[in-house]
């Protein structure tokens, strides 16, 4: 199948591309592999999310514990395709620039609902952290009153999210949606996720932790957001779609924008914002998934979806393969050496990634891997942002051998895009 | 026109013949990376030393030794690879920016426990990183919130552990880099460097890093936006360095890009008049904790010397960098 497609491929194509070197596939090819991957991923979240939002309106609709753990077990399940998608961010402008709206984080939770009276109030850096909308149908932002009697996907989106320009101010996406359905973690380092009682979720005497009815508009308008917001992205992938078009436009530039996506997923955001930093810090709720301590798997699908990047070789969530040229083919062609290792250290990476799943799944939690002292954890995590950072080294090699110019550097506004500094 | 410059150079190839690293990998270990950190480590044994006998957060000797030993490391951070990664020590110096408060909480939590870890500096060493380094020290020394928490002889001894863990680390850097100069300078089987260029890179990165820290986060998160700053954010603001940071970084990342781009004598004097603008409009600032920033003319005087420096970056990035042949490859800030 791969052999055919690429040969077919090739055939068509050869024309068109200057002379490569050995039996190299097309940077076209490539390029649409990713675009396909892309699109059979983003299609795959968005089948997801509205699994998620048909379990979410039966807990509304009936709240029961049964229907509550159904959602959680939907989200847990949305997550899956999602974070493989993680690897096309950093890559991709139209993307990057989206992200925020669905998986920002972390995220100050007083925002959105009540909190424990540990959380603390408003700090230095946000006075909204403890706003609590779903308690407030009225309130005061940046001199501004803003009403709140009816909780829309607008209000989330236009008004809340990152209201008061602050980043941790996350009323929208997978997390605001995780801690409405698990709640704050009171667990510590200890065994347990967050344990929101089904209640909060029931109407008339039955409602516990107040305003059951905001709660559930609040649960609902989040998640006709997501996927919303995921019908956007997918649109993008499709044919004739701006992300596609982008990609294409220029084809070294895209197969930069590929190595990219790869490197700073790796490096500066999961080996460092998301597993280092929580690990020096101790802190038990600084973890990707901190409601739900589905963290193990958010890493796990996050380092999946770089190797079937550059494997070009993704199996959807109903099972059907997408694939065909790949980026490893471009590196074997230029140096077969290479690519043996980049598939050798994205196993690697695989493996540790999959330790951690596995001992987290039989019970030894992230947030206790967290935990000052905890030599198993800290191990166990190591593991991951060692053979997340050496990937990245293997990856600038790619770029090198590959010729590919500059490669961009993501994360800066003022390389990115020089118009934000150079107006 | 400077953005077609900047989109132009995407598409310059690298310079693609092998070049000899060697004397400049040297020269910059040499010269500029090893007597760096030998210096913080003697600042911060003299940091070690005062605490001991004077631990008064107003002491004017103990303020000074911190400052000094805090002013060896930001001339050194940039340099954030090898030694100073093994153990997380730079995180465990300098833990900020701190976007969710965990400085203050951390220490609060070890004064109201009396955490007995500050009798130990094997256990305190295992502490979280947002309780130990310059930034906790500040806040022991500077911020009037904690004058008051508990008993005075705890903040004592929390002020002697956090100075000896400093200086635990500083040395560690120290000692670690007489060994790792040669895998820098001879790169190759025995290095994580496989060639000159590998080696060349990380120097080229430590380069390009610092200069986006300086300009997107030292002076980035205070500027905020035009209707919202947030003079708040500046780092380092309780003892009055956030300006001096600026300085001591454009400094250090000077005589960074005078050595790496020795072989290029146009780009180094382009790259020296762009340094030089740039610690010119820092220098004139009066500013030294960025509280004006609140002010539009403040503001205004900030965001030129940002663009001052996203200036440097350019020319790094589409000049010094192509003609090396040289990736910007990846760093610790791509990401959120």
């Amino acid at each position: 199948m791969i052999k055919l497609f690429t040969a077919t491929s090739a055939l068509t194509l050869c024309i068109a591309t200057a002379a490569s070197a050995g039996d190299a596939p097309s940077k076209a090819d490539v390029l649409n592999t990713y675009a396909n991957i892309a699109e059979a991923k983003y299609d795959d979240s968005l089948i997801a999310a509205k699994s998620l939002q048909a379990a979410v309106a039966a807990l509304i609709a009936e709240p029961s514990d049964a229907n509550l753990n159904a959602a959680r077990a939907a989200w847990v399940a949305a997550r899956v395709p999602y974070q493989q998608t993680e690897v096309y961010r950093f890559g991709n402008a139209i993307v990057d620039d989206w992200e925020g709206k669905v998986n920002a984080w972390p995220l100050d939770e007083g925002l959105i609902d009540y909190v424990d009276a540990a959380y603390g109030g408003a700090t230095d850096e946000n006075e909204f952290a403890v706003l609590n909308v779903i308690a407030n149908p009225s309130f005061e932002l940046s001199g501004e009153t803003v009403d709140a009697a009816e909780i829309t996907p607008e209000l989330l989106a236009d008004t809340l999210h990152e209201a008061d320009g602050i980043e941790a101010n996350v009323a929208t996406g997978y997390h605001a949606i995780e801690f409405l359905l698990w709640g704050q973690d009171m667990n510590g380092h200890g065994a347990g996720a967050g344990n929101r009682p089904w209640t909060d979720f029931a109407q008339g005497d039955d409602c516990t932790g107040g305003n059951c009815d905001r709660r559930a508009q609040y649960l609902s308008a989040a998640t006709d957001l997501l996927v919303s917001d995921l019908e956007w992205m997918a649109a993008q992938w499709q044919e004739g779609g701006d992300a596609r078009a982008a990609l294409t436009e220029n084809e070294d530039a895209g197969v930069s924008a590929i190595l990219t996506g790869m490197g700073s997923l790796s490096y500066g955001e999961q080996a460092g914002e998301r597993m280092r930093l929580g690990l020096m810090l101790n802190d038990p709720e600084e973890e990707h998934d901190c409601f739900s301590d589905n963290t193990h798997n958010s890493h796990y699908y996050d380092g999946l979806g770089i190797q079937n990047v550059y494997l070009g070789n993704y199996v959807r969530i109903d099972g059907t393969p997408v694939q065909g040229a790949s980026l490893s083919d471009l590196v074997v062609a230029a140096d077969p050496a290479l690519d043996i290792e980049m598939k050798a250290k994205l196993s690697n990476t695989m493996q540790a990634l999959g330790r951690l799943k596995s001992t987290a799944e039989a019970g030894f939690a992230y947030d206790q891997m967290l935990e000052a002292g905890n030599a198993g954890g800290e191990a166990l995590i190591m593991g991951g942002v060692n053979g997340l950072v050496d990937q990245t080294k293997t990856i600038e090699r790619i770029v090198a051998v590959l010729e590919l110019d500059q490669i961009e550097f993501e994360g800066s506004d003022s390389l990115d895009n020089p118009d934000a500094v150079f107006h | 026109m400077r953005t077609t410059v900047f989109a132009t150079a995407l598409l310059i190839p690298l310079t693609a013949f092998a070049q000899d690293r060697g004397p400049i990998l040297l020269d910059v270990t040499e010269t500029h990376v090893l007597p760096r950190f030998a210096e913080l480590s003697e600042a911060t044994q003299a940091l070690v030393n005062t605490a001991q006998s004077d631990c008064v957060p107003s002491s004017t000797a103990l303020r000074k030794d911190y400052s000094t030993a805090f002013d060896a490391w930001i001339s050194a951070s940039h340099l954030r690879f090898g030694p100073s990664e093994t153990d997380d020590r730079a995180f465990a110096l300098a833990f900020w920016p701190d976007t969710k408060g965990f400085t203050p909480k951390t220490l609060s939590k070890l004064i109201t426990s009396e955490d007995a870890s500050v009798q130990d500096p094997d256990a305190f060493a295992e502490q979280s990183i947002a309780g130990r380094g310059f930034f906790a020290l500040e806040r022991l020394l500077y911020d009037p919130s904690f004058e008051e928490q508990g008993s005075a002889e705890y903040r004592c001894s929390l002020i002697q552990a956090i100075a000896a863990d400093i200086d635990r680390n500083a040395d560690a850097i120290n000692v670690d880099w007489q060994s790792y100069a040669p895998k820098l300078t001879q790169p190759g089987e025995d290095s994580p460097y496989r060639d000159g260029d590998e080696a060349m890179q990380e120097l080229y990165k430590a380069l390009l890093t610092g200069l986006q820290f300086t300009a997107d986060t030292r002076l980035g998160r205070p500027m905020g936006t035009f209707d919202k700053p947030r003079p708040n954010r500046a780092e380092a603001r309780r003892s009055e360095r956030s300006q001096r940071h600026v300085e001591l970084s454009l400094i250090a990342l000077r005589d960074l890009a005078a050595r790496l781009s020795f072989d290029h004598p146009e780009i180094a004097a382009d790259l020296d008049a762009a340094f030089s603008k740039s610690i010119d409009r820092v220098q004139s600032l009066e500013d030294p904790a960025f509280a004006d920033v609140a002010t539009p003319q403040g503001r205004f005087r900030l965001e030129a010397l940002q663009q001052s420096i996203n200036d440097i970056r350019q020319i790094a990035v589409t000049e010094l960098g192509p003609t090396l042949g040289i990736n910007a490859g990846f760093n610790s800030l791509d990401g959120d």
